[in-house]
Protein backbone atom coordinates (compact mmCIF):
# COMPACT_ATOMS: atom_id res chain seq x y z
CA UNK A 1 0.00 0.00 0.00
CA UNK A 2 0.78 3.89 1.07
CA UNK A 3 4.12 2.78 2.87
CA UNK A 4 5.40 0.21 0.16
CA UNK A 5 5.51 3.28 -2.18
CA UNK A 6 6.69 5.37 0.30
CA UNK A 7 9.88 2.95 0.51
CA UNK A 8 10.65 2.78 -3.17
CA UNK A 9 11.60 6.48 -3.45
CA UNK A 10 13.46 6.87 -0.47
CA UNK A 11 17.38 6.53 -0.60
CA UNK A 12 19.96 3.52 1.02
CA UNK A 13 21.19 6.37 3.38
CA UNK A 14 17.64 6.74 4.73
CA UNK A 15 16.76 3.06 4.77
CA UNK A 16 19.81 2.47 6.70
CA UNK A 17 18.64 5.45 9.30
CA UNK A 18 15.42 3.70 9.53
CA UNK A 19 16.48 0.23 10.72
CA UNK A 20 18.80 2.30 12.48
CA UNK A 21 16.16 4.05 14.21
CA UNK A 22 14.01 0.59 15.09
CA UNK A 23 16.76 -1.11 16.16
CA UNK A 24 17.61 1.37 18.70
CA UNK A 25 14.26 2.04 19.83
CA UNK A 26 13.55 -1.78 19.96
CA UNK A 27 10.56 -1.43 17.29
CA UNK A 28 8.56 -4.67 16.76
CA UNK A 29 7.36 -3.41 13.10
CA UNK A 30 8.66 -6.28 11.48
CA UNK A 31 6.47 -6.13 8.22
CA UNK A 32 8.73 -2.94 7.45
CA UNK A 33 11.54 -4.06 8.75
CA UNK A 34 11.65 -7.10 6.51
CA UNK A 35 10.62 -4.72 3.47
CA UNK A 36 13.24 -2.26 4.13
CA UNK A 37 15.90 -5.03 5.41
CA UNK A 38 15.06 -6.76 2.32
CA UNK A 39 16.02 -4.55 -0.59
CA UNK A 40 18.62 -2.85 1.83
CA UNK A 41 20.31 -6.57 1.40
CA UNK A 42 19.49 -7.24 -1.49
CA UNK A 43 20.63 -3.94 -3.45
CA UNK A 44 22.83 -2.20 -1.43
CA UNK A 45 25.00 -4.63 0.19
CA UNK A 46 28.29 -3.61 -0.82
CA UNK A 47 27.93 0.04 0.52
CA UNK A 48 26.71 -1.45 3.93
CA UNK A 49 30.04 -2.53 4.95
CA UNK A 50 30.57 -3.91 8.59
CA UNK A 51 26.50 -2.83 9.58
CA UNK A 52 25.13 -5.50 7.32
CA UNK A 53 25.81 -8.23 10.00
CA UNK A 54 23.91 -6.92 12.43
CA UNK A 55 21.44 -5.59 10.24
CA UNK A 56 21.09 -9.54 8.82
CA UNK A 57 20.10 -10.28 12.25
CA UNK A 58 17.69 -7.51 12.75
CA UNK A 59 16.37 -8.90 9.54
CA UNK A 60 16.54 -11.98 10.28
CA UNK A 61 14.09 -12.25 13.50
CA UNK A 62 11.66 -9.88 11.92
CA UNK A 63 11.52 -12.33 8.58
CA UNK A 64 10.64 -15.16 11.47
CA UNK A 65 7.81 -13.00 12.68
CA UNK A 66 6.59 -12.83 9.16
CA UNK A 67 6.82 -16.11 8.13
CA UNK A 68 9.73 -15.31 5.66
CA UNK A 69 12.19 -18.64 6.32
CA UNK A 70 13.51 -18.38 3.10
CA UNK A 71 15.09 -14.47 4.02
CA UNK A 72 15.26 -15.87 7.34
CA UNK A 73 17.66 -18.84 5.65
CA UNK A 74 19.70 -16.92 3.29
CA UNK A 75 20.50 -14.32 6.71
CA UNK A 76 21.33 -16.92 8.93
CA UNK A 77 23.41 -18.51 5.98
CA UNK A 78 25.69 -15.04 6.23
CA UNK A 79 25.83 -15.30 9.34
CA UNK A 80 27.26 -18.49 9.94
CA UNK A 81 29.52 -17.94 7.28
CA UNK A 82 31.15 -15.10 8.54
CA UNK A 83 30.98 -15.67 12.35
CA UNK A 84 31.19 -19.56 13.09
CA UNK A 85 30.87 -21.09 16.47
CA UNK A 86 29.49 -17.85 17.57
CA UNK A 87 26.70 -18.41 20.37
CA UNK A 88 24.83 -15.51 19.49
CA UNK A 89 24.25 -16.83 15.87
CA UNK A 90 23.39 -20.15 17.34
CA UNK A 91 20.34 -18.54 19.03
CA UNK A 92 19.49 -17.18 15.92
CA UNK A 93 19.13 -20.31 14.65
CA UNK A 94 17.38 -21.92 17.80
CA UNK A 95 14.97 -19.22 17.08
CA UNK A 96 14.27 -20.14 13.16
CA UNK A 97 13.63 -24.16 14.77
CA UNK A 98 11.28 -21.93 17.10
CA UNK A 99 9.59 -20.34 14.18
CA UNK A 100 9.31 -23.49 12.76
CA UNK A 101 7.75 -24.99 15.79
CA UNK A 102 10.58 -27.79 15.94
CA UNK A 103 10.68 -26.42 19.56
CA UNK A 104 13.01 -30.33 20.21
CA UNK A 105 15.59 -29.07 18.02
CA UNK A 106 15.78 -25.99 19.36
CA UNK A 107 15.72 -26.57 23.05
CA UNK A 108 18.83 -28.82 22.13
CA UNK A 109 20.16 -25.66 20.09
CA UNK A 110 20.07 -23.72 23.08
CA UNK A 111 20.85 -26.64 26.05
CA UNK A 112 24.49 -26.64 23.68
CA UNK A 113 24.94 -23.29 24.23
CA UNK A 114 24.78 -23.27 27.54
CA UNK A 115 27.38 -26.12 28.02
CA UNK A 116 29.87 -23.44 26.80
CA UNK A 117 28.40 -20.74 28.88
CA UNK A 118 26.56 -21.31 31.66
CA UNK A 119 25.79 -17.51 32.16
CA UNK A 120 24.13 -17.24 28.77
CA UNK A 121 20.94 -15.18 29.59
CA UNK A 122 19.27 -15.38 25.95
CA UNK A 123 19.57 -19.16 25.80
CA UNK A 124 18.13 -19.71 28.81
CA UNK A 125 15.41 -17.11 28.31
CA UNK A 126 14.78 -19.09 24.62
CA UNK A 127 14.01 -22.00 26.25
CA UNK A 128 11.37 -20.58 28.84
CA UNK A 129 9.92 -19.33 25.57
CA UNK A 130 9.60 -22.47 24.07
CA UNK A 131 7.44 -23.19 27.27
CA UNK A 132 5.35 -20.90 26.91
CA UNK A 133 4.61 -21.30 23.12
CA UNK A 134 3.99 -24.82 23.73
CA UNK A 135 1.03 -23.53 26.50
CA UNK A 136 2.94 -24.96 29.17
CA UNK A 137 1.88 -21.68 31.60
CA UNK A 138 3.06 -23.49 34.69
CA UNK A 139 6.82 -24.79 33.72
CA UNK A 140 7.08 -21.57 31.82
CA UNK A 141 6.61 -19.51 35.31
CA UNK A 142 8.63 -22.42 37.58
CA UNK A 143 11.45 -21.58 35.28
CA UNK A 144 10.97 -17.73 34.85
CA UNK A 145 10.93 -17.83 38.64
CA UNK A 146 14.36 -19.75 38.87
CA UNK A 147 15.99 -17.85 36.33
CA UNK A 148 14.90 -14.67 38.11
CA UNK A 149 16.30 -15.76 41.03
CA UNK A 150 19.55 -15.79 39.36
CA UNK A 151 19.52 -12.68 37.39
CA UNK A 152 17.60 -10.65 39.86
CA UNK A 153 17.86 -7.57 37.85
CA UNK A 154 17.01 -8.72 34.38
CA UNK A 155 13.27 -6.30 33.54
CA UNK A 156 13.14 -7.52 30.50
CA UNK A 157 12.22 -11.48 32.52
CA UNK A 158 10.30 -9.44 35.44
CA UNK A 159 7.69 -7.88 32.86
CA UNK A 160 7.15 -11.51 30.93
CA UNK A 161 6.70 -13.06 34.45
CA UNK A 162 4.19 -10.43 35.26
CA UNK A 163 2.39 -11.15 31.77
CA UNK A 164 2.39 -14.75 32.79
CA UNK A 165 0.79 -14.43 35.75
CA UNK A 166 -1.70 -11.93 35.07
CA UNK A 167 -2.57 -15.00 32.60
CA UNK A 168 -2.85 -17.31 35.75
CA UNK A 169 -4.85 -14.66 37.26
CA UNK A 170 -2.40 -14.57 40.03
CA UNK A 171 -2.54 -11.14 40.29
CA UNK A 172 -0.84 -10.72 43.60
CA UNK A 173 2.33 -12.10 42.52
CA UNK A 174 1.88 -9.77 39.16
CA UNK A 175 1.76 -7.21 41.05
CA UNK A 176 5.03 -8.11 42.75
CA UNK A 177 6.70 -8.55 39.02
CA UNK A 178 5.67 -4.89 38.34
CA UNK A 179 6.62 -3.53 41.83
CA UNK A 180 10.20 -4.24 40.75
CA UNK A 181 9.35 -2.69 37.18
CA UNK A 182 8.37 0.53 38.82
CA UNK A 183 11.20 0.63 41.42
CA UNK A 184 13.96 0.49 38.47
CA UNK A 185 11.97 2.43 36.51
CA UNK A 186 9.86 5.07 38.55
CA UNK A 187 9.02 7.03 35.33
CA UNK A 188 7.38 4.61 33.42
CA UNK A 189 4.04 5.80 34.03
CA UNK A 190 3.07 2.37 32.01
CA UNK A 191 3.91 0.08 34.85
CA UNK A 192 1.56 2.66 37.14
CA UNK A 193 -0.87 1.90 34.67
CA UNK A 194 -0.62 -1.83 34.85
CA UNK A 195 0.25 -2.28 38.52
CA UNK A 196 -3.14 -0.05 39.04
CA UNK A 197 -4.91 -2.41 37.05
CA UNK A 198 -3.75 -5.14 38.46
CA UNK A 199 -4.68 -3.98 41.84
CA UNK A 200 -7.90 -2.55 40.52
CA UNK A 201 -9.02 -6.36 39.39
CA UNK A 202 -7.52 -7.33 42.79
CA UNK A 203 -10.41 -6.04 44.20
CA UNK A 204 -11.02 -5.03 48.09
CA UNK A 205 -11.24 -1.28 49.44
CA UNK A 206 -7.80 -1.61 50.23
CA UNK A 207 -6.87 -1.90 46.60
CA UNK A 208 -8.66 0.39 45.12
CA UNK A 209 -7.32 2.85 47.22
CA UNK A 210 -3.34 1.96 45.71
CA UNK A 211 -5.33 1.79 42.10
CA UNK A 212 -6.29 4.73 42.67
CA UNK A 213 -2.94 6.37 43.81
CA UNK A 214 -1.19 4.18 41.06
CA UNK A 215 -3.32 5.67 38.70
CA UNK A 216 -2.93 8.72 39.44
CA UNK A 217 1.04 8.74 39.60
CA UNK A 218 0.52 7.39 35.50
CA UNK A 219 -1.55 10.09 35.12
CA UNK A 220 0.89 12.66 36.72
CA UNK A 221 4.16 10.99 35.00
CA UNK A 222 1.89 11.60 31.52
CA UNK A 223 -0.74 13.68 31.17
CA UNK A 224 -2.32 11.79 28.46
CA UNK A 225 -2.46 8.62 29.18
CA UNK A 226 -6.38 7.93 28.67
CA UNK A 227 -6.40 4.68 30.48
CA UNK A 228 -5.09 6.13 33.44
CA UNK A 229 -7.58 8.90 33.40
CA UNK A 230 -10.94 6.10 33.12
CA UNK A 231 -9.28 4.51 36.30
CA UNK A 232 -9.10 7.28 38.05
CA UNK A 233 -12.31 7.95 37.54
CA UNK A 234 -13.42 4.30 37.69
CA UNK A 235 -11.27 3.44 41.04
CA UNK A 236 -12.35 7.15 42.93
CA UNK A 237 -15.97 6.06 41.72
CA UNK A 238 -15.86 2.24 42.71
CA UNK A 239 -14.57 3.45 46.25
CA UNK A 240 -16.95 5.91 46.90
CA UNK A 241 -19.78 4.02 46.01
CA UNK A 242 -18.70 1.44 48.97
CA UNK A 243 -20.78 1.34 51.76
CA UNK A 244 -17.61 0.81 54.29
CA UNK A 245 -16.45 3.60 53.95
CA UNK A 246 -17.29 6.98 56.07
CA UNK A 247 -17.81 10.35 55.00
CA UNK A 248 -14.86 11.82 54.61
CA UNK A 249 -13.10 9.20 52.66
CA UNK A 250 -16.74 9.53 50.13
CA UNK A 251 -16.22 13.09 49.74
CA UNK A 252 -12.87 12.95 48.84
CA UNK A 253 -13.27 10.48 46.04
CA UNK A 254 -16.99 11.71 44.67
CA UNK A 255 -14.37 15.17 43.99
CA UNK A 256 -11.85 13.07 42.40
CA UNK A 257 -14.10 11.09 40.14
CA UNK A 258 -15.49 15.03 39.60
CA UNK A 259 -12.45 16.32 38.74
CA UNK A 260 -11.23 13.00 36.18
CA UNK A 261 -15.13 13.16 34.87
CA UNK A 262 -14.40 17.02 33.67
CA UNK A 263 -10.61 15.93 32.01
CA UNK A 264 -12.31 13.30 29.96
CA UNK A 265 -15.02 15.62 28.80
CA UNK A 266 -12.40 18.26 27.84
CA UNK A 267 -10.43 15.34 25.86
CA UNK A 268 -13.38 14.72 24.30
CA UNK A 269 -13.75 18.52 23.17
CA UNK A 270 -10.24 18.32 22.22
CA UNK A 271 -10.78 15.26 20.02
CA UNK A 272 -13.79 16.91 18.31
CA UNK A 273 -12.14 19.89 17.44
CA UNK A 274 -9.01 18.28 15.66
CA UNK A 275 -12.14 16.21 13.44
CA UNK A 276 -13.34 19.43 12.53
CA UNK A 277 -10.29 21.07 11.70
CA UNK A 278 -9.58 17.04 9.72
CA UNK A 279 -12.56 17.31 8.24
CA UNK A 280 -12.44 20.81 7.12
CA UNK A 281 -8.96 20.52 5.18
CA UNK B 1 70.05 42.63 28.45
CA UNK B 2 68.15 40.81 25.87
CA UNK B 3 68.66 37.14 25.51
CA UNK B 4 69.71 35.92 21.81
CA UNK B 5 67.43 33.53 20.64
CA UNK B 6 68.81 30.46 19.67
CA UNK B 7 68.23 29.81 16.13
CA UNK B 8 68.05 26.15 15.39
CA UNK B 9 69.05 24.07 12.21
CA UNK B 10 65.85 23.74 10.37
CA UNK B 11 66.80 19.80 9.23
CA UNK B 12 66.37 19.57 13.41
CA UNK B 13 62.78 20.04 13.21
CA UNK B 14 62.76 17.80 9.63
CA UNK B 15 64.34 14.78 10.48
CA UNK B 16 63.88 15.10 14.57
CA UNK B 17 60.93 16.79 15.64
CA UNK B 18 58.45 15.36 13.10
CA UNK B 19 59.78 11.29 12.86
CA UNK B 20 59.37 11.73 16.89
CA UNK B 21 55.73 12.52 16.67
CA UNK B 22 54.91 9.84 13.60
CA UNK B 23 57.11 7.15 15.66
CA UNK B 24 55.19 7.75 18.65
CA UNK B 25 51.89 7.84 17.32
CA UNK B 26 52.99 4.76 15.10
CA UNK B 27 54.26 2.43 18.70
CA UNK B 28 50.54 3.63 20.35
CA UNK B 29 48.28 2.33 17.10
CA UNK B 30 50.19 -0.91 17.67
CA UNK B 31 50.31 -0.85 21.11
CA UNK B 32 46.38 -0.66 20.45
CA UNK B 33 46.01 -3.70 18.41
CA UNK B 34 48.78 -5.82 20.37
CA UNK B 35 46.94 -5.29 23.46
CA UNK B 36 43.08 -6.20 21.50
CA UNK B 37 45.25 -9.54 20.25
CA UNK B 38 46.27 -10.64 23.74
CA UNK B 39 42.80 -9.14 25.45
CA UNK B 40 42.00 -12.83 27.82
CA UNK B 41 38.30 -13.07 28.05
CA UNK B 42 37.62 -12.43 31.48
CA UNK B 43 34.93 -15.00 32.56
CA UNK B 44 32.45 -14.23 35.53
CA UNK B 45 31.10 -17.18 36.98
CA UNK B 46 27.80 -17.84 37.30
CA UNK B 47 27.53 -16.63 41.18
CA UNK B 48 29.66 -13.14 40.74
CA UNK B 49 26.87 -12.20 38.43
CA UNK B 50 24.07 -13.59 40.20
CA UNK B 51 25.69 -11.27 43.21
CA UNK B 52 26.40 -8.22 41.76
CA UNK B 53 22.61 -8.02 40.53
CA UNK B 54 21.37 -8.60 44.18
CA UNK B 55 23.75 -5.82 45.45
CA UNK B 56 21.96 -3.77 42.41
CA UNK B 57 18.54 -4.68 43.54
CA UNK B 58 19.09 -3.85 46.80
CA UNK B 59 20.70 -0.33 46.09
CA UNK B 60 17.54 0.12 44.17
CA UNK B 61 15.37 -0.87 47.49
CA UNK B 62 16.76 1.67 49.18
CA UNK B 63 16.86 4.07 46.32
CA UNK B 64 13.24 3.88 44.69
CA UNK B 65 11.47 1.85 47.31
CA UNK B 66 9.27 4.95 47.71
CA UNK B 67 7.15 4.40 44.55
CA UNK B 68 6.26 1.12 45.88
CA UNK B 69 3.56 0.66 48.81
CA UNK B 70 5.17 0.50 52.34
CA UNK B 71 3.92 -3.06 52.42
CA UNK B 72 5.51 -4.27 49.75
CA UNK B 73 9.06 -2.18 51.08
CA UNK B 74 9.12 -3.68 54.24
CA UNK B 75 8.48 -6.82 52.73
CA UNK B 76 11.27 -6.98 50.69
CA UNK B 77 13.22 -5.52 53.44
CA UNK B 78 12.54 -8.33 55.16
CA UNK B 79 13.66 -10.88 52.77
CA UNK B 80 16.93 -8.79 52.64
CA UNK B 81 17.41 -8.54 56.25
CA UNK B 82 16.01 -10.54 58.45
CA UNK B 83 18.03 -11.11 61.05
CA UNK B 84 17.76 -15.28 60.96
CA UNK B 85 17.65 -15.82 57.62
CA UNK B 86 17.95 -12.26 55.33
CA UNK B 87 19.96 -12.52 52.03
CA UNK B 88 21.87 -10.38 53.07
CA UNK B 89 22.89 -11.15 56.79
CA UNK B 90 23.26 -14.72 56.03
CA UNK B 91 24.59 -15.61 52.78
CA UNK B 92 28.62 -15.58 53.09
CA UNK B 93 30.47 -15.96 49.93
CA UNK B 94 33.97 -17.91 49.78
CA UNK B 95 36.31 -15.47 49.62
CA UNK B 96 39.52 -15.51 47.41
CA UNK B 97 41.90 -12.32 47.53
CA UNK B 98 43.08 -12.14 44.07
CA UNK B 99 46.84 -11.75 44.90
CA UNK B 100 49.22 -12.46 42.04
CA UNK B 101 50.68 -14.94 43.72
CA UNK B 102 47.74 -17.06 44.23
CA UNK B 103 45.61 -16.00 41.07
CA UNK B 104 47.51 -16.98 37.67
CA UNK B 105 45.25 -15.29 35.45
CA UNK B 106 45.65 -12.04 38.19
CA UNK B 107 49.94 -12.57 37.29
CA UNK B 108 49.48 -13.11 33.52
CA UNK B 109 47.13 -9.49 33.06
CA UNK B 110 49.66 -7.56 34.96
CA UNK B 111 52.54 -9.01 32.69
CA UNK B 112 50.67 -8.45 29.45
CA UNK B 113 49.66 -5.14 31.01
CA UNK B 114 53.26 -4.06 31.52
CA UNK B 115 54.88 -5.79 28.62
CA UNK B 116 52.53 -4.00 26.32
CA UNK B 117 52.71 -0.18 28.24
CA UNK B 118 55.98 0.61 30.18
CA UNK B 119 58.21 -1.52 28.41
CA UNK B 120 58.07 0.00 24.83
CA UNK B 121 57.95 2.95 26.36
CA UNK B 122 61.44 2.59 27.97
CA UNK B 123 62.65 1.22 25.23
CA UNK B 124 61.66 3.66 22.68
CA UNK B 125 62.55 6.63 25.17
CA UNK B 126 66.07 4.91 25.44
CA UNK B 127 66.60 4.64 21.82
CA UNK B 128 65.17 7.81 20.73
CA UNK B 129 67.55 9.53 23.34
CA UNK B 130 70.62 7.37 22.00
CA UNK B 131 69.72 8.42 18.33
CA UNK B 132 69.06 12.17 18.70
CA UNK B 133 71.43 13.31 21.53
CA UNK B 134 73.52 15.80 21.37
CA UNK B 135 71.52 18.87 20.44
CA UNK B 136 68.53 21.04 21.35
CA UNK B 137 65.29 19.53 19.66
CA UNK B 138 63.11 22.35 21.13
CA UNK B 139 62.12 24.86 23.44
CA UNK B 140 59.20 24.95 25.78
CA UNK B 141 56.61 27.70 25.83
CA UNK B 142 56.80 28.48 29.65
CA UNK B 143 60.35 29.14 32.03
CA UNK B 144 61.62 26.34 33.70
CA UNK B 145 63.60 26.31 36.91
CA UNK B 146 67.58 24.70 36.70
CA UNK B 147 66.64 21.97 38.46
CA UNK B 148 64.79 20.95 35.66
CA UNK B 149 68.01 20.73 33.00
CA UNK B 150 69.09 17.30 34.19
CA UNK B 151 66.16 16.13 33.43
CA UNK B 152 64.91 17.65 30.34
CA UNK B 153 68.76 17.99 28.83
CA UNK B 154 69.83 14.79 28.90
CA UNK B 155 73.08 14.83 26.78
CA UNK B 156 73.15 18.73 26.62
CA UNK B 157 76.49 19.55 28.59
CA UNK B 158 75.72 23.51 28.75
CA UNK B 159 75.08 24.85 31.80
CA UNK B 160 74.49 28.38 30.63
CA UNK B 161 71.30 27.13 28.50
CA UNK B 162 67.61 28.39 29.39
CA UNK B 163 66.10 25.13 30.94
CA UNK B 164 63.44 25.94 28.56
CA UNK B 165 64.97 24.18 25.85
CA UNK B 166 64.56 20.33 26.04
CA UNK B 167 65.92 17.35 24.15
CA UNK B 168 64.59 14.57 22.09
CA UNK B 169 64.28 12.61 24.48
CA UNK B 170 61.29 14.73 26.54
CA UNK B 171 60.06 15.66 22.85
CA UNK B 172 59.13 11.99 23.20
CA UNK B 173 57.54 11.81 26.51
CA UNK B 174 55.89 15.34 25.54
CA UNK B 175 54.00 13.19 22.77
CA UNK B 176 53.31 10.37 24.39
CA UNK B 177 50.94 12.31 26.61
CA UNK B 178 49.64 14.66 24.00
CA UNK B 179 49.00 12.30 21.34
CA UNK B 180 45.97 10.85 23.81
CA UNK B 181 43.58 13.07 22.04
CA UNK B 182 44.77 12.01 18.69
CA UNK B 183 44.19 8.45 19.55
CA UNK B 184 40.31 9.28 20.63
CA UNK B 185 39.98 10.68 17.65
CA UNK B 186 41.01 8.05 15.31
CA UNK B 187 41.15 4.80 17.50
CA UNK B 188 37.38 5.58 19.22
CA UNK B 189 37.19 5.94 22.91
CA UNK B 190 38.36 2.70 24.63
CA UNK B 191 41.54 2.56 23.25
CA UNK B 192 44.43 0.32 24.27
CA UNK B 193 47.15 3.44 23.00
CA UNK B 194 45.71 5.28 25.81
CA UNK B 195 49.05 5.79 28.22
CA UNK B 196 47.96 7.59 30.78
CA UNK B 197 44.39 6.07 31.24
CA UNK B 198 46.16 3.09 32.14
CA UNK B 199 47.89 4.32 34.69
CA UNK B 200 45.39 6.18 35.92
CA UNK B 201 43.40 3.15 36.62
CA UNK B 202 46.81 0.99 37.99
CA UNK B 203 46.93 4.04 40.53
CA UNK B 204 43.22 3.65 41.44
CA UNK B 205 43.78 0.33 41.89
CA UNK B 206 41.97 -2.62 41.05
CA UNK B 207 39.11 -1.50 43.80
CA UNK B 208 36.60 -1.28 40.88
CA UNK B 209 35.06 -4.95 40.21
CA UNK B 210 36.58 -6.68 43.27
CA UNK B 211 34.51 -9.76 43.66
CA UNK B 212 36.52 -10.81 46.22
CA UNK B 213 34.90 -8.03 48.50
CA UNK B 214 31.47 -9.51 48.13
CA UNK B 215 30.52 -10.58 52.09
CA UNK B 216 32.12 -6.75 52.96
CA UNK B 217 29.44 -5.33 49.88
CA UNK B 218 26.77 -7.08 51.44
CA UNK B 219 27.46 -6.50 55.12
CA UNK B 220 27.71 -2.69 53.34
CA UNK B 221 24.03 -2.92 51.78
CA UNK B 222 22.84 -4.47 54.74
CA UNK B 223 23.82 -2.16 56.77
CA UNK B 224 22.66 0.91 54.59
CA UNK B 225 19.21 -0.67 54.21
CA UNK B 226 18.64 -1.35 58.12
CA UNK B 227 18.87 2.36 57.89
CA UNK B 228 16.31 3.04 54.96
CA UNK B 229 12.80 4.28 55.80
CA UNK B 230 9.65 4.26 53.25
CA UNK B 231 8.93 7.83 52.42
CA UNK B 232 6.05 6.64 50.15
CA UNK B 233 6.41 9.15 47.30
CA UNK B 234 2.58 8.48 46.44
CA UNK B 235 1.18 10.55 49.63
CA UNK B 236 -0.05 13.46 47.93
CA UNK B 237 -0.24 12.80 44.60
CA UNK B 238 -3.99 13.14 43.82
CA UNK B 239 -3.46 16.76 45.39
CA UNK B 240 -0.66 17.46 43.09
CA UNK B 241 -2.18 15.84 40.30
CA UNK B 242 -5.45 18.12 40.65
CA UNK B 243 -3.62 20.95 41.53
CA UNK B 244 -3.88 21.74 37.44
CA UNK B 245 -5.80 20.77 34.09
CA UNK B 246 -4.23 18.26 32.26
CA UNK B 247 -2.16 18.81 29.60
CA UNK B 248 -3.62 17.41 26.57
CA UNK B 249 -1.92 18.95 24.04
CA UNK B 250 -0.70 16.63 20.96
CA UNK B 251 -2.49 14.65 22.08
CA UNK B 252 -4.39 13.74 19.06
CA UNK B 253 -1.84 14.80 16.25
CA UNK B 254 -1.12 12.46 13.46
Amino acid sequence: GFDNWNVLIIVFTEMRDKLRKWREDNHRNSEQIVDVGEELINEHASKLGDDIWIIYEQVMIAALDCSRDDLAWTCLQELKRQFPGSQRVKRLAGMRLEALEKYEDASKQYDSILQDDPTNTAARKRKISILKAQGKSAEAIRELNEYLEQFVGDQEAWHELSELYINEHDYGKAAFCLEELMMTNPHNHLYCEQYAEVKYTQGGLENLELSRKYFAQALKLNNRNMRALFGLYMSASHIAACPKVNATVKKANVRYAAWATNQINRAYQVSHAMCCVLLKQ
Amino acid sequence: MDEPELLLDSNIRLWVVLPIVFITFLVGVIRHYVSILLQSDKKLTLEQVSDSQVLIRSRILRENGKYIPKQSFLMRKFYFNNQEDGFLKNTKRKVVPPSPMTDPSMLTDMMKGNVTNVLPMILIGGWINWTFSGFVTTKVPFPLTLRFKPMLQQGIELLSLDASWVSSASWYFLNVFGLRSMYSLILGQDNGADQSRIMQEQMSGAAMAMPADTNKAFKAEWEALELTDHQWALEGVEEELMSRELDLDGMFSQ
